[in-house]
């Protein structure tokens, strides 16, 4: 036998050898299959009995020789068009058993059993955009037809991760609108916008790890509206389809003075709104990037107490932008930096006394950090790109790490909506809190 | 961890392994990690004291610290004994005080511990309060990563 009769050979024995038979149906032309053991029974019915106060995908439920089952629209459930059958219709159902969970999934048509090679498997790839890759347990061709097995465990959440169930829930609790866009009721403007809002809050996490929290929200509030009529005027589409959009989007977010030192003036009215008691202060400034606003504080609140000593613990991430802090040069600075800076061949820098007060650090603020009883926090537009549970967690350190009296500046744009335990400063529209 | 610390580590171990195993060295990305981490097998710690206090863990599979062991002595070994033991050592010795030496040049001083070696599975090493600076070498003995943890004093 040559090498190439060897290789078919191989491939028909792959074939031959059947390990593994699913059940084939079709959703909006799509071919699908579930593995056999998980399904009970295939069967026509209708007039299912509707059940107030569920997702929109489940149909109701059904008497399945006097069991009462959920149904549940597959179509609905993963935003597939579902044709809707006139009153009394049938649908084609299939039963699924997981262990004792019983329910039926509505298809369009359910084709045939189909057995294959568990080898011939292959894993599912994320170009798959009907459907959710972690839904899908692999892809198999067999007759030139390709399968997408849906894992139903998953689907159905039996016994799923803790982060699945969130989610699940967090699908559940939406407006109907808002999951099945394909229901031809006509949405209210309100939903709409709540809608497009979702949307763009979704799509800023993913293309720019900004999170949409209490923390942000009045803005993005604010800014969505403002940003729609803009892209609309232009002819644009107001959604975020990519890093670039989004970057746009967020263009207006960044607080006065970001990327450059700050004007002296409106310094020295942000250290007249505070107030500091002893003669050293220790001030904490995560996310301080390539550290502009570290060495613009530091000048600060040098110029009201000339006697006082300050110590700045800057931080951030990034390992680029932090590396280069430390050696900071400008072609030019206002008047009131001069006396703390040297003028040398590449522009103007900070003295080396003033650089001794500030220390850089690479740092991951989400991880623990020993900073204890300081006077001041400054984390400008840095909360707003944590995780959403991150983000709560780093406001509850931030006051557990001031001391009584002590302040926490946030971006312009990022607000504290529990104010209990903070009195706000008032200065312009500066997010200030002093800690109580 | 102090921007100013990273580069002398970062360089004093590219030099140092180049130097001593004669092949290509790559790194790999820095990052940061807090957390309880996994050690490979071999580990070498050296501790730092001063102005800063902290320590440097060398951190390597048990083939690769035989296979390094075997190159600096230039001859072969095959089990982890004494002499390999104190070969590692010795690397992990010389990394870190290429590193204190460059510091002590950008005017930060400390001190060094003599290091220790300690080997076995399934071994975990935690920091209180202070997050690891992992910096991943690839060498052609396998790979090596230094975990440095320093701290300020404050």
């Amino acid at each position: 036998m040559n090498i190439v009769e060897q290789k078919a050979s191989k491939e028909t024995d792959k074939l031959k050898k059947i390990d593994f038979k699913m059940v084939s149906f079709t959703l909006s032309g799509k071919d699908y299959g579930i593995n056999i053991l998980k399904v009970k029974e295939i069967r026509k019915a209708g007039n299912f009995t509707h059940v107030p106060n569920t997702p929109v995908y489940v149909r109701g439920v059904d008497n399945l020789r006097g069991d009462i089952i959920p149904i549940i629209d597959l179509r609905i459930m993963f935003n597939l068009p579902a044709e809707t059958k006139e009153a009394g219709g049938l649908e084609n159902i299939i039963i699924l058993r997981m262990d004792e969970l019983v329910l039926g999934i509505i298809v369009d048509n359910i084709e045939k059993v189909v057995g294959i090679s568990k080898e011939t498997i292959q894993p599912p790839h994320p170009i798959f955009g009907d459907i959710n890759v972690k839904y899908i347990s692999g892809v198999v061709e067999n007759e030139d037809r390709l399968y997408i097995i849906l894992d139903v465990d998953r689907i159905f959440g039996y016994v799923p991760p803790v982060e699945e169930r969130q989610q699940i829930a967090e699908v559940k609790t939406l407006p109907p609108m808002e999951e099945n866009p394909a229901t031809d009721k006509r949405p209210s403007n309100e939903s709409v916008e709540s809608l497009d809002l979702q949307f763009i809050k979704e799509t800023l996490g993913t293309f720019s790890g900004f999170y949409a929290t209490a923390l942000n929200q009045d803005w993005l509030k604010f800014h969505a509206v403002e940003w729609k009529t803009q892209r609309q005027a232009q002819g644009l589409d107001f959604q975020l389809t990519n890093s670039e959009d989004a970057l746009e989007f967020l263009k207006v977010f960044p607080s006065p003075y970001t990327g450059r030192l700050w004007d002296p003036s409106d310094l020295s009215i942000l250290f007249e709104h505070l107030d500091f008691e002893g003669t050293q202060i220790t001030v904490w400034n995560p996310g301080c990037a390539q550290g502009y606003e570290s060495f613009s504080l530091a000048v600060g609140f040098l110029m009201k107490y000339e006697e006082k000593n300050i110590k700045v613990w800057a931080n951030d991430k990034d390992l680029l932008s932090i590396s280069m802090a430390p050696s900071l040069s400008f072609p030019s600075v206002p008047e009131e930096y001069k006396p703390f800076m040297v003028e040398t061949k590449t522009g103007y820098q900070f003295k080396t006394e003033l650089k001794s007060k500030i220390l850089f650090e690479y740092h991951d603020i989400t991880h623990m950090n020993p900073f204890s009883d300081l006077h001041m926090i400054v984390a400008r537009d840095t909360i707003s790109f944590l995780k959403p549970q991150d983000q709560e967690k780093i406001i509850a350190d931030f006051y557990e790490k001031l001391r009584v009296g002590g302040y926490l500046i946030l971006g312009q744009n990022e607000k504290l909506s529990n104010s209990a335990e903070w009195k706000t400063v008032e200065w312009d529209d500066w997010s200030i809190y002093q800690k109580i | 961890m102090r921007v100013e610390y990273i580069n002398p580590f970062v360089e004093s171990a590219y030099n140092v392994l180049t130097e001593v195993l004669g092949g290509e060295v790559k790194r790999g990305n820095l990052f940061l990690k807090s957390a309880t981490k996994p050690v490979l097998g071999v580990a070498a710690i050296v501790g730092l004291a001063g102005e800063v206090e902290g320590r440097v863990l060398f951190d390597m599979s048990k083939p690769t610290a035989i296979k390094i062991a075997s190159v600096m002595n230039a001859e072969e070994m095959t089990v982890l004994d004494d002499l390999a033991k104190a070969t590692i050592s010795e690397l992990a010795n010389m990394i870190t005080a290429q590193a204190v030496t460059k510091l002590h040049e950008l005017g930060f001083k400390f001190d060094l511990t003599p290091p220790a070696l300690i080997t076995g599975d399934n071994m975990e090493v935690s920091d209180q309060e202070v997050e690891a600076l992992i910096v991943p070498m690839e060498t052609e003995h396998g790979s090596v990563e230094i975990n440095v943890a320093v701290r300020e004093r404050s």
